[in-house]
């Protein structure tokens, strides 16, 4: 990490020479990925990533360099590029008066990455790998990944911001592919936590193997659905993608603040049935995507974005905040150094409702029961997704009849969160990776089970 | 430290403690790039950064290590051997030698790098100004410009020691048309000198947004489709995983036992080639340090090859094809051959059907394995051989190598994708469903 000495050098440089705020994100990572197939160490790769982001504004234009550089000369002069770029607007005499208060750590850690050996990681995996493979003949084939990484950064900024935070994630992936009558499926399941090793004492790697095998065997097995306009119902935990990929996206500040999302100049106005109530919580301890603070220092907090159908709040960085004329909600994230942080979504989650989950498939004759999403996708300016049901069922008369595969579901977000018509009681989150213009970085998504009226299920035609 | 003393510290220090080979890639990026949002200059990156990947190899097994710092190279050797001593695979895995022949190429003009801020600041806001320059025209949220230029070493204790440069650019931009919901068009252009950067790809992502206002879906059922050849380029992306020769070895890929047989219809011919004029994808050497060169994936609809890495060229008795790419087997520039049909032709030939301009959740939707996919979809509606509406909401579904089988036209509008060039195509009888 930098001194204060070189941080406040780098940022009145910069300023000498343009621009009306100035940032420095510091960074040095330990990341460790360990891959077994069929229950063999194939890969192991780690290492240090170790670089530099400097960011300057003038109003709302934004330049961003980086470098793993490190020597004072190289900082300064990329400062001073900076601060070229942006011109006409230059500050001298800048009095930097640093914020001295810690930032106050609400996810405890007990075993870092680098303490916990290798060989501890790697039973693990060994215990999630055999009941994989051992939970049906037709498993052909299990890889298991295990990630972990230990996040040290600093950031520092003309407003007075130096803060430092250390972000700790673990996550075991498991891949089962199952064989039937020449035909394969897979089934995956990855869970992870803002936690250090002890993140095992709470998750059982057996079944957390047996989960991915189960999905894959049942899958295999599994008709084609027949394509149309259905109910659907989408299982808690994993499926809140749906509401992460056709919603939350379209709340960034990244799309809102140009007007290039549907719910742009929105705020105070019905934009999903009454049921629908959601958040974006990076508060929650140890969580997937929570942290103390965001990339840009700001302090995080629980994020109320739509309450009983009403748009409450966006996810807001600094700039979308200068564009918006509004404050910063502590959303800025980034993969790392090498990207321009923007607003991003933490843990987004839909809010309990009032039904038990039997009632919600007791309630509906006909449609289809996603019990666990793949990734999707969304283009925020028209709200267009698309979703992959990698667990899928029939119901039919009230019931979950039998299993189905190769269905796909599409709509556009605004659309869909209206026709929300049942919110389960039964809150639960999954862990994913989410994809964005600040590169690739962990987020919970969540829901309890809900059911859509109708959605359009792409699958075989009859 | 300098990267040649990094170099030849850690190549001792590996000999000291008994590894038998190391082998050490240096690359460092530049990273240039400019965005408007809304014809306002949003974001200006200017950067660069190393990465060091270092590898050990001992009884067949290897370990690697990476590191963005010249510090220590001891360390990292260590970290590599460490990370080599638990793996418990007996797979087999080997260091190249270097002896092969590199095919001369030229990746890097320096162009990029001369060319002027000013220059490239007026090329965004010339595409810019072409989008925006219509009434039916909403906004044009993104136009992004984006240089690479990536220096390579890659050398090891065999005696490998390979060194290349490349530059290059791509541009893409998105608007947004008027109608009662928004409609979006796409479109990019991949430049690897200033000269091909025109504004022709502006013209068509306002096209592509105007024609769609009005859009409905279709009924479900078997239409014949024009695959845009953007699109094509997207479901071809599937052939990555299948023409890999470990998912061929490991039962992953539905090529297996294919070689020599008939997967594709027989108009059509894929190549894999190792240089492309104008294609940004070009090197000489792949990530093992093997020499890239020019095979045959598809004549006349056969398969001819799995693409190889040393590792899966050596199970199979056959030679390295120069594939590998950062661990991954991949083709360079995977390359369909035009057929004599303009674009307009191709419409014409299908007379009552679909385009197909977009698809959207390849990675989840499609499934390599066993080459179903089922994808959410946009396009446009043929009725005697015109364009007379948008397509929406609609899914398309069915197998990679049943598609394959029913291509029956190919056109002459190439178009390259960052490691894909391909025509627009036309396929029979394919599964839409849509929600009419």
């Amino acid at each position: 990490m930098l001194s204060k000495e070189t941080v406040e050098k780098i940022l009145s440089t910069l300023l000498k020479h343009g621009g009306d705020f100035a940032e420095v994100f510091v960074e040095d990572k330990y990341d460790n990925r360990i891959e077994m197939k069929d229950n063999k160490i194939q890969k192991i790769n780690s290492g240090i990533e170790k670089g530099i982001g400097i960011r300057g504004f003038l109003g709302t234009k934004s330049v961003y360099a980086y470098t793993n550089d490190f020597t004072e000369d190289n900082l300064l002069k990329v400062a001073k590029r900076v601060g070229q770029v942006l011109g006409e607007v230059t500050m001298n005499n800048i009095v930097l008066n640093f914020d001295k208060t810690e930032v106050q750590n609400i996810h405890p850690i007990h075993f870092y990455p680098q303490d916990i050996k290798k060989n501890e990681k790697v039973n693990i995996m060994k215990i999630a790998s055999e009941s994989a493979k051992n939970y049906s003949d037709l498993i052909k084939q299990v890889v298991v990944n295990f990630w972990d990484y230990d996040q040290k950064i600093l950031v520092a900024n003309s407003e007075g911001v130096f803060k430092q935070d250390r972000r700790i994630r673990n996550r075991l992936m498991i891949n089962s592919i199952a064989e039937f009558n020449g035909a394969r499926e897979s089934g995956f399941y990855g869970p992870g936590a803002g936690m250090g090793f002890e993140f095992f004492n709470i998750l059982n790697p057996r079944e957390a193997g047996e989960r991915a095998s189960r999905i894959a065997s049942r899958m295999v097995k599994a008709d084609y659905i027949e394509a149309g306009k259905m109910p659907v119902i989408i299982s808690n935990e994993f499926g809140g993608v749906i509401f992460h990929e056709a919603v939350g996206h379209a709340l960034e500040a990244s799309s809102v603040a140009k007007g290039a999302s549907v719910f742009s100049g929105k705020l105070g106005e019905k934009v999903a049935s009454e049921c629908v109530s959601a958040v974006d919580d990076p508060t929650i301890p140890n969580a997937w995507g929570s942290a103390n603070i965001d990339d840009e220092g700001t302090e995080t907090k629980r994020n109320l974005l739509i309450e009983k159908g009403i748009l409450k709040s966006y996810m807001i960085d600094k700039l979308g905040g200068r564009r918006m004329n509004m404050e910063s909600t502590g959303s800025s994230r980034r993969m790392n150094y090498k990207f321009a942080p923007t607003s991003r979504m933490s843990n987004t989650f839909i809010l309990a409702g009032d039904y038990y989950p039997e009632e919600i498939i007791s309630n509906t004759n006909n449609g289809l029961y996603a019990k666990s999403l793949g990734g999707g996708s969304v283009n925020p300016s028209t709200g267009e997704f698309n979703f992959a049901v990698n667990e899928g069922y029939l119901v039919e008369n009230g019931k979950i009849t039998k299993p189905v595969r190769g269905a796909t579901l599409i709509g556009k977000g605004y659309e869909v969160i209206k026709k929300i018509d049942m919110v389960g009681n039964d809150v639960a989150r999954g862990q994913g990776m989410c994809g964005a213009a600040s590169g690739s970085i962990p987020a919970d998504v969540g829901q309890p089970t809900i059911r859509v009226s109708e959605i359009v299920v792409g699958g075989r035609n009859k | 430290m300098t990267y040649k003393e990094f170099k030849e510290k850690a190549f001792a220090y590996s000999k000291k403690i008994g590894i038998e080979a190391c082998q050490i890639n240096y690359q460092n990026n530049k990273n240039f790039s400019l965005s408007l949002g809304n014809g306002e200059l949003e974001k200006y990156q200017d950067a660069s950064s190393y990465k060091i990947t270092l590898k050990v190899l001992k009884d067949g097994k290897i370990g690697s290590a990476f590191s963005e710092s010249l510090e220590d190279a001891e360390k990292i050797v260590d970290e590599a051997y460490e990370n080599l001593k638990l793996i418990d695979s007996e797979e087999i895995n080997y260091f190249y030698d270097g002896k092969g022949k590199y095919l001369e190429m030229n990746t890097y003009s320096g162009k990029f790098e001369e060319m002027e801020v000013n220059k490239k600041l007026e090329f965004v806001n010339n595409i810019h100004k072409e989008i925006s320059n219509d009434e039916k025209i909403a906004m044009v949220p993104m136009v992004v410009y984006q240089e690479i230029g990536i220096e390579n070493k890659l050398s090891n204790t065999y005696g490998l020691d390979l060194e290349n440069k490349m530059d290059g650019a791509f541009s893409y931009a998105m608007a947004v048309a008027k109608d009662t919901s928004p409609r979006s068009g796409v479109d990019y252009i991949v430049a690897s000198d200033p000269s091909k950067l025109t504004l022709d790809f502006a013209k068509n992502v306002k096209k592509f947004a105007i024609e769609k206002i009005g859009s409905k879906s279709v009924k479900s059922g078997k239409y014949d489709v024009v695959f845009l050849n953007s699109a094509f380029s997207d479901v071809l992306g599937m052939f990555n995983h299948m023409l890999s020769a470990e998912n061929i070895q490991k039962g992953l890929s539905p090529l297996k036992g294919k070689l020599n047989s008939k997967i594709g219809s027989n108009k059509l011919n894929i190549k894999d080639l190792a240089y492309y004029d104008g294609s940004i994808s070009n090197t000489p050497f792949d990530s093992e340090g093997v020499p890239t060169k020019d095979k045959v994936i598809l004549e006349d609809g056969i398969l001819k090859t799995y693409l190889y890495d040393l590792k899966t060229a050596k199970k199979d008795k056959v030679e390295p094809t120069g594939n590998s790419i950062s661990g991954r087997i991949t083709y360079m520039n995977l390359f369909v051959e035009p057929g004599i049909n303009s674009y307009e032709e191709l419409l014409k030939k299908v007379n009552n059907g679909i385009v197909i301009t977009e698809v959207e959740g390849m990675h989840s939707g499609a499934n390599p394995i066993s080459g179903d996919f089922s994808l959410g979809a946009q396009g446009l509606l043929i009725e005697n051989g015109k364009i007379i509406r948008g397509v929406e909401q609609i899914t398309i579904s069915g197998n990679f190598l049943d598609m394959l089988s029913k291509v029956s036209e190919i056109g002459n509008d190439m178009k390259i994708g960052q490691n894909i060039v391909n025509p627009s195509v036309i396929i029979k009888q394919m599964d839409i469903a849509g929600n009419i």
